[in-house]
């Protein structure tokens, strides 16, 4: 019955039992209330946006006339690497995450994220990535060697400062928090769904915050192994980005794209869950073809990581693969393409009403397509000769991150801030606001395009006095401007309306997602009820009782989908990241040694491993994976002393291991074999290094539950602590039996 | 010999190719029209598959050029059996597959199935094996049609109970993509050669004139276009069968309501 409501069932969090009971300013540090974490990540991001925003001005205001001296060109190199990288890894991102923070529980009807904690570390390690990217400016030098850091520019011999030292740390921090959020994305939105919320149900932004997660969560790990390669160049002295030592430039290009094409997709795909959002609600019609935006979506996602090399085409990576990557990536931009089409057919024949935040989804399909067509132009390969690297770039990546996420994104604000807040934004600063960023944007980035076919390169602090580039040039910088007046206005209409604006009420855009079900801003534990789900608008179905009643009934029966356990949920998802990241790490072992890369000359692992002995604490390793498993099946007997044991037999056999791989390093040190040899002892020392260090750590999650195990409450609870940790360690087993077999048995 | 030469003349009649078709076509005509077989993807599958073994491409494939091998092999694994898959899946409802059937159609086993086909095949010596013996060419066709059968058995099987729920369906088919790209990438970027026997081809049908100074394909070129094969339009097979398996989801799994047909009056 579609109007019975039933009582959440799953438990209680004991979120913020602590925080609830603060007041004032301590109490938004402390909080693990996903309300909260989501307005604070938004909050940070504003401010982020406000710093990155300044850094593109000064950028504009140097290039406003040829000759320009404003900046220094080591200044510029500084302000276009900062603007970059704070606009995608700590606005965009952040926006993103705080978005999905505040609305996927409500969407889906929990209480909370499915960790809260993990929660609140995500997003304190924000601030921090933040504060170590720019603290770089006061340690000799921010990064200057562009967003994505190409080696060989970026390597000790040309970039001396610490600034590239600290762009990879940031990104480090920054990385390990997003990959922890979209864990915890997935688990909550697999575990935690309101009754007859199927996943088929689930609102468009939540499926798209999903996949974005999944996305997350396989990409980051690969930036962040090569981001360590390359601080390992840097600090340790070792070449792999480096061709004076034998190393690859080029490889750095090729792991960059395989985490900066799906990025692209990362940054996206929440926005579309947006706009999917606010076009249905403000046309009144459903949106148009649910399944097909749903499932393309992942589809995209899914290839976004098969075809990066198109970012390559004038790297020189041959004709036959330029033909592959020109034809693979035309052919996947079609399902974006045809979601254009969806957005437009929802909004046919509704009735429209043009709010703020409608204009900016309206705005957003327009911008979007511009931003589509020049990327299509980019597939094919000849012209990306002789664009890239241009202004043309600029101005459609431009078209494509704000024209299209960012526009999203503040179409999101004016949408939800009234359920953040319980106060409307100001409609009338909001249009004017509107109509001055797209004014403004247009001026600025339209006429990028024709600056780079005009052969106008990006990355260069200054220009000579051609024809028409001046021009050109201060019509941009004037839209910048224009831009910079429209983000006054915003913040203003923000701070005026948080006081003044008018009361929301609870459903202010008579909207049909579960967020609009409870008051606004809602109470610390989300609903008191939640409605029963029978839809994917469940408030419409609310609304229309009688009308949907008897469908439901007969019908709308949804088959009781499987039931996940969330820490279950939480490993495999921490091991799939993990497998990213030393996949990343493999293959540049493969590459320096199994091929013609490497160098000849020095060791290499026929001549100084000792197979043998490695293999004798090999087997201990995997013995260890047995004796766990015979902890995990005593545990399951309720022979707790039997699993005690095990696990203890496990531990000791780890810690062999540990020192076996110990004194093996101690003997290549003797020999004089370190980090920064050749380029087989670097890659050797880094994959089994970090093999080491996992597990290292997985050795202190099985003393932590070894630990647990000790006093009786444990036996209540701990079976499945006992199966998260124990996977984990089984994977590690598993990436130990792939290293060895390359490494020292030296399988092709 | 021209390229059209090649294309018209480089038929032949492959026994295998023949008589699976003649007993398909039987089998159609006598039980399986009955039985509720569809016709198009069933006629499709057979028409692939006779491409791939009587066409040019099995002659290239037979020691010429690796990358129509890789053509070949990716018929046989990821195009032909998911089509026959839907062609005889109607008629097979109601049986359930034996205790063999059962163990190599368990989802982790069908996956190692149909990865294990794309990399075991293209380990040097059974590759090279592959193109000098016509037994082991014959023992690579059918593995291939038995693993990838065996791939596309838990996302296609006849029985819906016997198919992954569609969001495992999806991480199945998305891994497999990961690992095949991974080969692709591999293969691409060798400085060696994976099957040696394609760099020195034994010129029987007189075309490597054509193949190497008409067409331009080196060993090394040949070998890319190969890896290339596997990396971008295998993985877009993927993508397709991910697409269909999310279709299910959004359409028979929940079926959609009256609230997501109807429009709200205002």
């Amino acid at each position: 019955m579609s109007t019975a409501t039933s009582p959440l069932t799953e438990e209680k969090q004991h979120h913020g039992s602590h925080a609830h009971d603060l007041v004032g300013p301590f109490s938004w540090v402390a909080t693990v209330d996903h309300k909260r974490i989501g307005i604070l990540y938004l909050v940070t991001a504003l401010f982020f946006f406000c710093v990155g925003g300044l850094e593109a001005l000064v950028i504009r205001l140097q290039l406003a006339r040829p000759n320009s001296t404003l900046v220094s060109a080591e200044t510029f190199n500084q302000l276009f690497t900062m603007h970059g990288t704070t606009m995608i890894f700590l606005v965009v991102m952040p926006t993103l995450v705080g978005f999905g923070n505040y609305l996927v529980p409500l969407m889906i009807g929990a209480r909370d994220m499915a960790f809260p904690r993990l929660n609140a570390m995500s997003y304190w390690l924000l601030p921090f990535g933040g504060f170590l990217l720019h603290f770089s400016v006061m340690a000799g030098g921010a990064p200057a060697g562009g967003w994505f850091a190409y080696a060989p520019l970026t390597e000790t011999p040309f970039s001396s400062t610490q600034g590239t030292d600290y762009w990879v740390l940031a990104l480090l921090v920054l990385g390990v928090g997003s990959v922890a959020t979209a864990i915890n994305f997935i688990a909550t939105i697999l575990t935690l769904r309101a009754p007859g919320m199927t996943m088929g149900r689930v609102p468009l932004f939540v499926w798209m915050t999903f996949v974005t997660s999944i996305l997350v969560v396989l990409a980051l790990p690969v930036l962040n192994a090569s981001i360590v390669l390359l601080l390992v160049d840097r600090q340790l002295d070792a070449h792999v980005f480096l061709a004076s030592g034998g190393g690859n430039a080029v490889l750095w290009q090729h792991f960059f794209w395989t985490f900066g094409h799906p990025e692209v997709y990362i940054l996206a795909l929440p926005a579309f869950g947006m706009i999917s959002e606010i076009i249905p609600v403000f046309s009144r019609k459903p949106i148009y073809g649910h399944a097909f935006i749903a499932a393309s979506t992942v589809a995209i996602a899914v290839l976004s990581f098969g075809v990066w090399a198109h970012h390559m085409f004038a790297v020189g990576l041959g004709h036959t693969a330029d033909i592959f990557f020109a034809g693979g990536s035309m052919l996947i931009a079609i399902p974006t393409g045809v979601k254009i089409f969806n957005w437009i057919a929802t909004m046919w024949g509704g009735s429209i009403r043009f709010t703020t935040a409608m204009l900016f989804a309206t705005a957003f399909l327009v911008e979007f397509v511009i931003g589509g067509l020049s990327g299509i132009t980019f597939a094919a390969a000849p012209i990306d000769w002789q664009v890239t690297d241009t202004y043309y770039v600029v101005a459609h990546f431009h078209y494509v991150a704000f024209g299209g996420t960012a526009f999203a994104l503040l179409g999101g604000i004016y949408y939800w801030f009234p359920k953040m807040s319980g106060r409307c934004l100001s409609e009338r600063l909001g249009k004017a606001n509107f109509w001055l960023m797209v004014l403004g944007f247009n001026m600025t980035f339209f006429v990028q395009h024709f600056l780079g076919i005009l052969g106008m390169p990006r990355r260069v602090f200054t220009y000579p006095d051609l024809p028409y580039w001046g021009v050109l040039n201060m019509v941009s910088t004037v839209g910048a401007c224009l831009m910079g007046l429209a983000a006054l206005l915003l913040v203003a209409n923000l701070v005026f309306s948080l006081k003044r604006g008018r009361v929301a009420g609870d459903n202010p855009w008579d909207a049909w997602t579960l967020e609009w079900a409870t008051t606004s801003p809602p109470p610390h534990d989300n609903f008191a009820e939640v409605p029963q789900v029978n839809g994917r608008r469940p408030l419409w179905d609310l609304a229309h009782a009688g009308a949907a009643s008897e469908k439901h009934e007969t019908d709308a029966k949804p088959k009781p989908e499987r039931t996940f356990d969330k820490g279950a949920v939480a490993v495999w998802s921490f091991i799939a990241s993990e497998a990213g990241f030393f996949v990343i790490l493999i293959i540049a072992y493969v590459f320096f040694n199994f091929g013609t890369a490497g160098d000849a000359a020095g060791p290499s692992a026929a001549t100084v491993l000792d197979v043998k002995k490695t293999g004798a604490f090999t087997a201990c390793l995997f013995a260890s994976s047995g004796t766990l498993w015979l902890s995990e099946r005593s545990l399951h007997k309720k022979d707790h002393a039997a699993a005690f044991r095990w696990l203890v037999v496990t531990i000791a056999l780890g810690g062999v291991f540990i020192v076996g791989q110990g004194s093996e390093y101690l003997g290549l040190f003797e020999r004089g074999i370190g980090v920064s040899t050749n380029l087989f002892a670097t890659t050797f020392f880094t994959l089994t290094g970090f093999h080491g260090l996992h597990v290292t750590v997985g050795l202190f999650a099985l003393m932590i539950t070894l630990g647990l195990m000790l006093p009786g409450d444990f036996r209540k609870r701990s079976p499945s602590l006992l199966r998260s940790v124990g996977l984990y360690w089984h994977f590690v087993d598993v990436v130990w039996l792939v290293v060895f077999s390359i490494v020292y048995l030296r399988i092709r | 010999m021209d390229s059209w030469g090649l294309l018209t003349s480089c038929w032949r009649l492959d026994p295998l190719a023949l008589a699976v078709t003649v007993a398909a076509a039987i089998a159609y005509l006598v039980p399986g029209r009955r039985l509720g077989v569809s016709l198009l993807p069933l006629v499709l599958a057979l028409l692939l598959f006779v491409l791939a073994l009587a066409s040019p491409i099995g002659q290239l494939a037979d020691g010429y050029l690796f990358s129509a091998h890789m053509l070949q092999h990716l018929l046989l694994v990821l195009i032909v059996p998911p089509l026959a898959l839907l062609g005889v899946g109607p008629a097979l409802r109601g049986r359930a597959p034996g205790r063999i059937g059962r163990l190599l159609l368990r989802p982790i086993v069908a996956w190692g199935l149909g990865v294990g086909a794309m990399w075991l095949w293209h380990e040097q010596t059974l590759c090279n094996a592959a193109s000098q013996s016509a037994v082991v060419h014959r023992v690579q066709e059918l593995s291939l049609l038995v693993m990838g059968t065996a791939f596309w058995w838990p996302i296609l099987a006849p029985r819906e109970e016997s198919r992954l729920p569609p969001l495992a369906g999806v991480a199945y088919l998305f891994t497999a993509c990961v690992a095949c790209t991974l080969l692709g990438v591999l293969i691409t970027f060798s400085p060696v050669e994976v099957c040696s026997v394609f760099a020195h081809p034994v010129d029987r049908l007189g075309v490597m004139p054509l193949v190497r100074d008409g067409w331009g394909l080196t060993v090394e070129k040949d070998q890319q276009v190969g890896g290339l094969l596997m990396w971008v339009p295998a993985c877009l097979v993927y993508g397709v069968g991910i697409l269909g398996v999310l279709g299910r989801l959004f359409h028979e799994h929940t079926g959609p309501t009256e609230s997501d047909r109807g429009e709200v009056p205002s």
